[in-house]
């Protein structure tokens, strides 16, 4: 079985927020909530200063504390290791929020769409697919996955900074970057156990504790 | 409208939870002191420190008060969401917040089942106080409520996402301050049950075990403090919030002003000038032991609103 994991060239991203818009144009999340940030932070001082930029999402952690945390089971893990929430069974405690380290879930308790009180058809047809009251996060465009397609936010990245695929399969092209470049899983010592590498230059070797 | 982190900027800073508001504040609020007064009751009862009507009216206003914070936590949950609550049993086994409702919810029923033989056309039931089964109800409703008191601090320790939290010392201060509310509830219901007069005749005990809680709840909100404020990034912001930052006036004014340092004052002047068995200084007492929940209360409110995730990369 497949266990799907994502890397983050540090390197390569250019924060042209192409993936937060593909994100947002495949699933159709209403304004206020982006399952994919790309965050920004200054580093140096003039005439040495620099924006650096991290795209974040969920990582699909292994030992996933949103799903530990929450009371009702509504957040589970697939065999292929995506992270997704039933939103039947979630009641909107909110405890996977406080629980996640890099806050990635949120509760849409319904709002305006983009353009204000009335919805365009697109948001008519994709708010409908959400329920009120419950959290959501990413969840790896796991219906594109399914179809053998690879998550709209990689799809859409123009500088190939984003890349997805099976961490189980040594020949698979994630695998492939983690053993060309230096990588490091985020907060991994929280005991979360991320599918998330971050790489940020040459140098490489094994894949973040596995092989 | 969302919650979470929505309207937050896509720069990488350090964010405090903005989700788990007031209305959980209240119930860790309600809930655990109501759970320090039952406790506390049927201790006291049991050594015959107060009497059987004093140990009811004691345990309706508990029961009141648990049952109105967890009506607060319902109408935090969501809004087409809460009808389903009892999907909350389904995961002890890892989440607190389904071992927190189990708890909870036993301690209500224990409740209702220690009270319902003082209930007119239920006063024959076989568990009064003098009875063996009343003996066992009690031990249970005693075992829950330290359960329930530990809980309110358990549920946030458990998450290491957020650093200020993540400490064993916040469910040792948690019970520390429900005993601390539910002593203070204590002169209230002798108050509104006896009167000023039996108020001064229980005072010899209570008065001098609130200034002994009032002071080891201070201590121990130092030592937290100290502690964190020494502890990693997260949580060092975090007591920069707190104690100089945006609810600063809310934690000193309110948590230490009014929590700790106004009712130790107050209660420590009337019962060393030995007012405390005049009636007439019963007001002035009670507006101590109000003064004690309201610090209570917001102790658990600034907690929750000052609870700073750590960088997520």
């Amino acid at each position: 079985m497949a266990r799907w994991g994502f890397t983050v060239d540090l390197e390569r991203c250019v924060g042209c927020m192409g993936c937060v818009i593909a994100c947002k144009a495949e699933n159709g999340t209403p304004p206020s909530i982006h399952w994919m940030k790309v965050v920004e932070k200054e580093e140096g001082e003039y005439p040495y200063a620099k924006r650096t930029f991290t795209p974040l999402r969920c990582n699909h952690c292994a030992d996933a504390p949103c799903a530990r945390s929450c009371p009702t089971g509504a957040i589970v893990k697939r065999p292929d290791g995506i992270v997704v929430i039933d939103k039947d069974v979630c009641i909107g405690v909110m405890a996977c929020m406080s629980a996640c380290p890099y806050y990635v879930p949120y509760r849409w308790d319904g709002e305006d769409g983009y353009y204000g009180e009335e919805k365009v058809p697109y948001e008519t047809v994709k708010y409908a697919e959400f329920k009120k009251g419950t959290a959501q996060k990413c969840h790896f465009c796991y219906h594109r996955i399914d179809e053998g397609r690879p998550p709209a936010c990689v799809e859409s990245c123009p500088a190939d900074a984003l890349n997805y695929g099976d961490l189980e399969d040594p020949e698979s092209r994630i695998n492939e970057l983690l053993r060309q470049k230096n990588h490091f899983r985020p907060r991994e010592e929280l005991g979360t156990n991320p599918s998330l590498f971050y790489l940020t230059g040459k140098g490489g070797g094994k894949v973040g504790g596995g092989k | 409208m969302s919650k979470g982190l929505t309207t937050a900027p896509f720069t990488l800073e350090l964010r405090a939870q903005c989700h788990w508001d007031w209305k959980v504040a209240f119930y860790l609020y309600g809930a655990g002191s109501s759970a320090g007064l039952i406790f506390l009751e049927l201790l006291l009862r049991r050594w015959n420190v107060i009497d059987e009507a004093t140990a009811l009216w004691g345990m309706w206003i508990g029961l009141v008060l648990a049952l109105v914070s967890l009506a607060f936590l319902f109408s935090h949950l969501g809004p087409s969401a809460r009808w389903r609550f009892l999907y909350v049993f389904r995961k002890p086994g890892t989440s607190w917040i389904a071992r927190g409702a189990i708890i909870v919810t036993i301690l209500v029923l224990l409740r209702i089942l220690i009270l319902l033989p003082s209930v007119p056309g239920f006063t024959g039931l076989p568990w009064g106080e003098e009875t063996t089964a009343g003996a066992l109800l009690r031990a249970g409703a005693m075992l829950f409520a330290a359960a329930f008191m530990a809980y309110s601090g358990l549920v946030l320790s458990s998450w290491n996402s957020i650093a200020f939290w993540n400490t064993p010392l916040l469910p040792i201060l948690y019970v520390a301050y429900s005993f601390l509310a539910g002593l203070g509830a204590l002169p209230l219901v002798v108050l509104a049950t006896h009167g000023g007069e039996k108020l001064g005749e229980v005072g010899s005990i209570l008065w001098p075990s609130l200034l002994l809680l009032l002071a080891l709840n201070g201590f121990l909100l130092l030592i937290y403090l100290w502690g964190m404020a020494t502890a990693t990034v997260a949580a060092r912001e975090s007591v920069r919030r707190l104690v100089s930052g945006a609810h600063r006036w809310s934690f000193w004014i309110g948590v230490v002003g009014v929590g700790l340092v106004l009712p130790f004052v107050m209660i420590g002047l009337a019962t060393g000038q030995e007012l405390a068995n005049n009636p007439a200084t019963a007001l002035w007492l009670a507006t101590g032991c109000g003064a004690i929940q309201v610090g209570g209360f917001l102790l658990r409110d600034n907690f929750l609103r000052v609870g700073v995730y750590g960088y997520p990369v």
